[in-house]
């Protein structure tokens, strides 16, 4: 703590941009992770919230996935030995139509049994009353919404609003508003409550229930009640306590987590390297100061003790400030996850507090400061190790010893042959020995990153020197003589770039393989759909419309759609039924596994299923296996008779013919009607008899193959719109390592850019040459994080095939996006190189010569 | 000496035991005084059918008051009865009908129908309790009870509204779900009419229904108002019986949930 005190404070107040860009490292790494993990949490907090707070005194739910179930599901239930009280359930998301609103939260009750599970507070006190529950049960335009929703928007009991409905936009009269409750804050107070069977009118939702809501009978357990109701119901339907919803809708974004969790960890590590370039530094500055403690007496431990000591302080200041920062960010992030959640999966989420979770934060601020400490442990160890006589020589610390590097380059061989081994054992047979050649891969590239900069550096010098002879070869020679001092920064820009390459590539070939996927197998004229989202699934379609739109001129055949997620292995995976006998006329794409004909005869005659390629590689499935399909009507068994490429769902589609579905669902209504023209057939014409036929009865939207096309296409966008925030990352820590290097490097030449001064050096030809250094960092990082990426792209590649989305994804190196990083990194490194090369011009030429 | 005492204990026992036996059968007789008496004015108010126009206002704990009309058909009595009950008015509530299934060993089974959705709704068992479209009555205060679906205990006699009545403690048999733990029942002496019924949960009394303007229609006694009061919440509905018609011809076929999905 003495020597804290009297040895590292006045060198980081002397020093105190120095500090903070240290700081600045473990600020950005820790900002990332707790931004990105509080985003996380945030959006699954709030859809817990909302279930929490909707399931009230509900002890077990009654599911059967996105389908839901026939009616008289509810009367077995009811009369189950272990359940006080059931009620049914439907929830469906409507656009407000408020501006600035967004999404209303419906939800569908039998009021004459709801509030024996559900606080309504609805005649109590003075607030808030429902004007009548028999009008409000007989006229189908009846809602209640919440005091909060109520009194933003100007609405009281009596007020009129419009929402869309499967018969186009209806208004709805409000004849309740509820006072606040815990109910009430469910979707952030965008609640509203309808009479169940006016909703299932109002969204064409026939004769079923979403689910059904119990409370257990005073005496029985909830285990007895989830066995019981179990062995009534069957296979296919779940029960279980609320909080499992919010399980399924965690194991949904699994696949995005995995991403974030990526990310988060690759801005610790590049964290971590700044950090290590900025001690690696600061033990080459102090190397006077480490020989005069150590020859006053102080042991080799102490001065290891001493700079990761001071690596603890500023890890710890680093992770606080980043902490704060990532929770600042955290709500820009939570926005766009929800955003991304409701276009791709269709879930609706308002995630409009942040889920801070104390543990969280305290981890990040651990992790910050361990990662701060085990950066410092090299430099550490170093500064502790060095004679006093020789760290009182200035300059050749910098250099790489011939012996380390054979150890180094010893050291990559090996990791590097280990790593390759590794690849030998595909991932699927064995994860542990894969992630382990990928971080061995990482590691050996770390390792070869001095000796590559400093061969870079020579091969790059002569191209130096011939642009301008002064001041690029002494930008050359600065960084061939101090590896040390240059290396740490282009490491961190390697990873950096490295990680936006892969995830750049991963995008790139993604579009590429659903570009190629649309053009094969969606290739409908036109889209009818009951919403402008067509990944949200809450108002239907009958079945008699297929009949009613054959019948326009123009079309040629209708293809009607119904798809659901289901729970399928504890997984949710899509199921879509279709006329599989007229996709077979009509696709042109061939099956990865089967044969074509026999795989669409045998599905037709619902004798077989057809699984996307995704959904076979992600549960480990092939051709001729059978599945097992809970439903409500029973358990389907069948065997897989064809593998597609289907990305319908990321988890995994299963494709059926309709008549299965209606069997075993006892579901018959339709999600998208596709449209198929007759030669000839103007799409423009057919597509405003459509609109026409159903103007004022039904809400329809028709979508052209190129608009919806376009929308998936946008929904893929932002999927991969980390890969946005990889590359901000990526330029942050360019300017933060840079300027970190430029100023230790301008401090070490101190005396050579004041002779060059003295010697009549003009100031532009000392600016031009910090600039060529920083833009000679820029290239060194782009060159190897290029390379590095090309190799982080397979295992990208290969984690995305087998764990995360199961798509299998052609390597592609993205030229595109690299060839956009090139004048951003090199703008970076010149931004970085301005206050530097500024401050090299205006310091003192006395001083200068005077250092020593 | 011995042969004394022990006479002298037989004698005390034979007392005591002929005391206690007829306290017995003084407390049997009184539940079956009590039953018979509920049986009597079952009896009493047995009819093929019955028909009236109701008027109901609720009183809400504010003092707002809110008026509708229904028409009521019953086909039979008590635990062998149809009901139907179709509101009339306001406008926004006319056509919703309920049709009550009464049972002489169980629970009713009942259906509500909407017009404007055209969907019928059961009205399940575990939801009986609670309140019947923000009156005060209960769906199971709509139901019409059987004698036989309760055991009975005669509390002695009271007045009620200056008219003599016999004090009845009802409780539902084990057979028979209900929100109630136990009723207690004033029946006229002179009319055997039912003048008042308390419901309790355990030991609160949460509802008070009062029978008054009670007259003689076709022979049968009938309260031809009925108000319910709500003692938790403080509100109270009343319910006025007008052009009540007994024994009229009504269509067995009315009474079915086709029926009511056709009108």
């Amino acid at each position: 703590m003495i020597l804290l005190r009297l040895i590292s404070w006045p060198y980081f107040r002397k020093h105190i941009l120095r500090t903070m860009l240290t700081a600045a490292g473990i600020v950005l790494g820790v900002a990332v992770f707790v931004g990105m993990h509080t985003a996380n949490q945030s959006v699954l907090a709030a859809f817990s919230h909302t279930v929490d707070r909707i399931a009230g005194k509900t002890e077990l739910q009654v599911t059967a996935g996105e389908t839901g179930f026939g009616e008289d599901v509810l009367e077995n239930v009811q009369s189950a030995s272990t359940v006080r009280v059931a009620v049914p359930v439907i929830e469906a998301v409507v656009d407000s139509n408020i501006k600035g609103q967004g999404n209303l939260l419906i939800l569908g009750v039998d009021m004459t049994g709801d509030r024996s599970l559900r606080d309504y507070d609805l005649e109590s006190g003075d607030e808030a009353v429902i004007d009548d529950p028999l009008v409000f049960l007989a006229q189908p335009d009846s809602l209640i919404v919440s005091k909060e929703f109520a009194e933003k928007n100007g609405l009281a009991v009596g007020s009129r609003l419009p929402l869309g409905t499967a018969e186009g936009e209806r208004r709805f009269t409000i004849r309740g508003v509820m006072k606040s409750s815990g109910l009430t804050s469910a979707f952030g107070g965008n609640l509203a409550i309808m009479d169940i069977y006016a909703a299932q009118k109002m969204f064409g939702r026939g004769r079923t229930f979403d689910r059904i809501d119990l409370a257990v009978r005073p005496g029985r357990t909830i285990a007895l009640a989830e066995a019981e109701l179990g062995a009534m119901l069957g296979p296919g339907f779940r029960v279980e306590p609320p909080s499992g919803r919010g399980q399924q809708f965690e194991a949904m974004l699994a696949a995005y987590s995995m991403m974030v969790g990526i990310s988060s960890l690759f801005a610790l590590f590049i964290g971590m390297f700044i950090i290590y370039n900025s001690f690696a530094i600061a033990v080459t500055q102090r190397r006077s100061e480490i020989g005069i403690l150590r020859a006053l007496g102080a042991t080799r431990g102490q001065i290891r003790r001493l700079f990761l000591g001071e690596s603890a302080v500023t890890g710890l200041v680093g992770s606080l400030g980043g902490a704060a920062f990532g929770l600042l960010i955290a709500r820009g992030i939570a926005a766009s996850i929800g955003a991304l959640i409701s276009d791709v999966y269709g879930v609706a989420q308002q995630a409009d507090e942040l889920a801070t979770s104390p543990a969280l934060l305290l981890g990040a601020i651990g992790i910050g400061v361990m990662t701060s400490i085990v950066a410092a442990a090299i430099p550490a160890y170093q500064a502790a190790r060095v004679d006093p006589v020789q760290a009182l020589q200035k300059g050749k610390y910098q250099v790489l010893s011939a012996g380390e590097s054979r150890v180094r380059v010893a050291a990559a061989a090996i990791l590097g042959a280990i790593s390759a081994a590794c690849l030998v054992i595909p991932l699927d047979r064995s994860r542990p020995v894969f992630y382990t050649g990928y971080v061995l891969a990482i590691i050996a590239a770390l390792l070869l990153s001095p000796l590559l900069s400093l061969a870079l550096a020579r091969t790059i010098r002569p191209v130096l020197k011939w642009i301008r002879p002064v001041e690029g070869a002494l930008a050359a020679d600065s960084l061939i003589q101090s590896p040390r001092r240059t290396s740490a920064s282009v490491a961190a820009l390697m990873l950096s770039l490295a990680l936006v390459v892969a995830f750049a590539g991963m995008a790139r070939a993604s579009y590429d393989t659903i570009i190629d996927w649309m053009e094969s197998t969606l290739n409908p004229d036109l889209f009818v759909l009951p919403s402008q989202n067509i990944v949200v699934r809450t108002i239907r379609f009958p079945k008699t419309m297929g009949p009613e739109l054959e019948a326009i001129p123009g079309v040629e055949r209708i293809q009607m759609v119904r798809d659901a997620r289901i729970v399928f292995r504890e997984t949710p995976v899509m199921v879509v039924a279709v006329e599989i006998e007229s996709v077979a006329q009509t696709t042109r794409r061939a099956p990865l596994a089967g044969d074509r004909d026999d795989m669409y005869r045998r599905a037709a005659a619902g004798e077989g299923l057809i699984v996307s390629d995704n959904l076979a590689q992600l549960q480990r499935l092939s051709l001729g296996d059978v599945l097992e399909i809970p439903a409500p009507a029973g358990l389907i068994r069948l065997p897989i008779v064809g593998i597609v490429v289907d990305y319908s769902d990321q988890q995994g589609t299963i494709l059926m013919d309709r008549t299965l579905f209606e069997r075993y669902w006892h579901d018959d209504t339709v999600n998208v009607l596709r449209v198929f023209l007759k030669p000839g057939a103007a799409v423009p014409d057919v597509r405003q008899r459509i609109l026409k036929r159903y103007a004022g009865t039904r809400q329809v939207f028709v979508l052209t193959n190129g608009e919806l096309k376009q929308y998936i296409l946008k929904i893929t966008d932002q999927w991969f719109g980390l890969t946005s925030v990889q590359i901000a990352v990526a330029v942050l820590v360019a300017i933060l390592g840079i300027v970190n290097t430029l100023t230790v490097s301008i401090t070490d030449r101190r005396r050579e850019l004041g002779v060059l001064r003295a010697v009549g050096g003009l100031h532009g030809q000392v600016r031009r040459t910090i600039w060529i250094e920083a833009l000679s960092i820029g290239c060194l990082g782009l060159v190897l994080g290029f390379a590095l990426g090309a190799i982080n792209l397979y295992y990208i590649l290969q984690i995305v095939h087998h764990d995360i989305a199961g798509m299998r994804l052609a390597y592609a190196f993205p030229t595109n996006v690299v060839l956009t990083l090139v004048p951003t990194i090199l703008t970076a490194a010149f931004v970085a190189a301005i206050w530097p090369a500024e401050s090299a011009v205006h310091g003192s030429l006395v001083e200068a010569l005077e250092y020593e | 000496m011995n042969e004394r005492r022990c006479s002298h204990t037989i004698l005390f026992v034979a007392v005591v035991s002929s005391f206690l036996a007829g306290a017995d059968v003084e407390v049997l007789r009184a539940a079956e005084d009590a039953r018979a008496i509920v049986a009597e004015a079952q009896r009493r108010t047995d009819a093929k059918s019955q028909r009236y126009e109701g008027v109901l206002q609720v009183f809400d704990a504010k003092g707002k008051i809110s008026d509708k009309r229904w028409t009521f058909e019953r086909l039979g009595s008590h635990g062998q009865s149809r009901v139907v009950l179709r509101f009339v008015a306001p406008p926004e509530v006319k056509g919703v009908a309920l049709l009550i299934v009464n049972h002489p060993d169980r629970a009713s089974d009942q259906w509500m129908w909407t017009p404007a959705i055209e969907r019928d709704r059961r009205i399940a068992l575990q939801d009986r309790s609670t309140r019947f479209f923000g009156t005060d009555f209960s769906f199971e205060d709509l139901e019409e009870r059987d004698v036989n679906q309760n055991d009975y205990a005669l509390l002695g006699e009271e007045s009620i509204d200056g008219t003599p009545g016999w004090k009845i403690q009802s409780t539902p048999k084990q057979t028979r779900s209900s929100q109630y733990t136990r009723s207690i029942v004033w029946i006229r002496t002179d009319s055997y009419a039912v003048a008042r019924i308390e419901n309790y949960v355990k030991d609160k009394l949460v509802r008070r229904l009062n029978y008054s303007d009670i007259q003689n229609i076709q022979g049968i006694w009938t309260a031809r108002q009925l108000e319910m009061l709500d003692l938790t919440r403080g509100s109270r509905t009343r319910l006025t019986l007008e052009k009540v018609q007994y024994n009229l011809p009504l269509d067995d076929e009315a009474f079915t949930l086709q029926a009511i999905r056709r009108q």
